[in-house]
């Protein structure tokens, strides 16, 4: 396979509603975002020198057209190139990704766009004259129409019945050590110009906010949100042609998908999708699962409730099973401790924009390993990143992407 | 956005009607509308009993049989829901579980109810009984499960009926 990098990365703001922009609009933004942000770092490009494109799209009833990705296609002048739309749930960005990679790596394309996109609130419920509970409706169609969707499963009951099962067999997460996710990716969105929910907030603001699923409150779970963005991915040949100054190199893709029934699973409350994953991911790269902690420099996680990114800290091997609630208790996972895990604020900072997210959240790890986050930069020193996906039904998507600078891979 | 932008929003609907056929699970549904009776499905090779049933065992690639259940099982894991969907929301608060029934291997998620719900009525390891709907369609929603001290009291109800096993 060739070398891949990110050459650039265009993220637009995450908003509750784009009154003044449609989907393919929006993606229009995202795309000449990145080609700017590339041009930047060194290359001289324009749409046109784009070879392919990726669409990370997930949902047709939010877009409210069922092939959304032959439109931003038009809108962003691509015709008469390829193009193709992967669709998995919240981990469309991640495995968005995944394929993008693939198109470059395998030499079917040397320029590729890799362009998430999502507008939900465009969904209205007309009982209570809101959008949220018709976005969650719309949402709750990825469930199985025949056995889960008539029992009003939705995403946060489903994520909510892997964390109870998780807290009877491990002890954590506690109530208070989810709270405390809420407090961190909040607060690290404060230092994040594209986040749509920046809060200074306290545990007790989060064990106080309105009970959604038993125990997961409103501040436990990420909003809803639109968004655009956009990886520029580039061969090797191509980095050095375009004599791009900071490629961010894609050294590991992992995906797996687990059983999408939750009952099927040996035990409920682990995320064997995200372990998964992980491992391929890591595998590639030539990372030591047991050692990944100390092998990076931050990761960027799909927090979609504070739970399930406490288990995450597990299933991705940052520490023992069980002792995930103690880690962010000690402070392991803050903007200053020893693995920063979502600088950017993560979902619940900045908002969830399904197709963009995964995309968002590799281009915010691509610019902490060029030095170029802004306020939310953390420490640089072994020049290695993870970003993470995870959806559909019980988390059973789940990507992983490692991602290197130049100096990480001289070492 | 600029300070003079005007939206144009319109109101639309996306519609489609279904004529949905269960398919090789089709009894699972006919058994739960006609007889009160909750059936699984085994694998010809390992055994495994599969609910919600799969005609065909995904482990062994092989055939499967149908095997009525035990209606009374193990709650596994739960949540009760405080907000939901539009579809959903007339309905909290609500219980959901992942129900292991006594002869099966898997376990089914399905709506539990107590008389006064809350999380330790419902929390791992509680012991469940189904309870039917008099008026049923051959939909999961037909039936549901209650704690199984409270199972004579839910069957009294005039909408109710206890399953047959």
């Amino acid at each position: 396979m060739k070398k891949v990098a990110i050459i650039g990365v265009g993220i637009t703001p995450f908003k509750a509603r784009y009154l003044d922009k449609t989907y393919f609009e929006l993606a229009y933004d995202a795309t000449k975002l990145a080609i700017s942000d590339a041009n930047k770092n060194g290359a001289q490009i324009t749409h046109k020198d784009l070879k392919s494109t990726v669409y990370g799209i997930y949902n047709e009833l939010f877009e409210r057209q069922f092939m959304p990705d032959i439109f931003i296609n038009s809108y962003i002048g691509m015709n008469d190139k390829p193009g193709t739309r992967i669709a998995s749930g919240g981990a469309t960005g991640g495995y968005t990704v995944r394929m993008a990679y693939a198109e470059v790596a395998s030499g079917l394309s040397d320029l590729c766009l890799c362009l998430g996109v999502e507008k939900c609130n465009d969904c209205y419920d007309e009982q209570t004259g809101t959008t949220t509970p018709e976005v969650l409706n719309a949402i709750a169609y990825s469930a199985d129409m025949t056995y889960e969707y008539p029992m009003g499963m939705m995403a946060a009951s489903s994520y909510v019945s892997l964390v109870n099962a998780h807290r009877d067999e491990y002890g954590s997460p506690t109530e208070e050590q989810m709270a405390l996710v809420s407090v961190k990716n909040h607060g690290n969105a404060m230092l994040n110009p594209i986040a749509q929910s920046p809060m200074k907030i306290t545990v007790e603001d989060v064990m106080n906010s309105r009970i959604i699923c038993y125990p997961f409150k409103m501040l436990d779970c990420c909003l809803y949100s639109e968004a655009a963005a956009c990886l520029i991915l580039a061969s090797e040949k191509k980095v050095k042609e375009l004599r791009v100054e900071k490629p961010i190199w894609i050294t590991g893709v992992g995906a797996a998908n687990t059983d999408c029934f939750i009952g099927n699973r040996e035990k409920i409350g682990r995320l064997y999708s995200n372990v998964n994953a992980a491992k391929i991911a890591y595998k590639m790269a030539g990372l030591d699962y047991d050692k990944i902690k100390d092998s990076i420099d931050v990761a960027e996680l799909h927090d979609a409730f504070t739970g399930q990114e406490v288990i995450s800290y597990e299933e991705l091997g940052f520490v023992p099973y069980g002792e995930g609630g103690k880690w962010i208790e000690s402070g392991g996972p803050m903007l200053k401790g020893e693995l920063p895990c979502c600088p950017s604020g993560g979902l619940i900072g900045c908002g969830h924009a399904v197709g963009a997210t995964g995309i968002m959240s590799t281009g915010e790890a691509a610019l902490q390993l060029r030095g170029d986050a802004g306020r939310h930069q953390v420490a640089i020193e072994k020049g290695r990143a993870i970003s993470h996906s995870i959806g559909g039904p019980g988390a059973a998507y789940a990507a992983v992407i490692v991602m290197e600078n130049e100096e990480a891979l001289k070492r | 956005m600029s300070k003079d932008f005007q939206a144009h929003e319109i109101r639309d609907e996306i519609k489609i009607h279904y004529k949905y056929t269960m398919g090789g699970q089709s009894k699972f549904f006919i058994e739960l509308k006609n007889n009160k009776k909750i059936f699984g499905m085994k694998c010809k090779k390992c055994g495994k009993v599969w609910m919600p049933p799969r005609i065909n065992c995904s482990d062994c690639y092989e055939d499967t049989d149908w095997v009525e259940l035990k209606q009374a099982g193990e709650i596994m894991t739960s949540t009760i829901v405080w907000f939901s969907t539009s579809e959903f929301i007339k309905d909290i608060p609500y219980g959901i579980a992942f129900i292991k029934l006594d002869n099966a291997d898997t376990s089914l998620l399905q709506g539990v109810f107590a008389q006064n719900l809350v999380p330790s009525k419902i929390k791992k390891g509680q012991r469940v009984k189904a309870v039917f709907k008099k008026k049923r369609e051959g939909k999961m929603t037909d039936f549901f499960f209650v704690p199984a001290d409270e199972h004579d009291a839910w069957i009294k109800k005039p909408e109710y009926e206890a399953g047959s096993e």
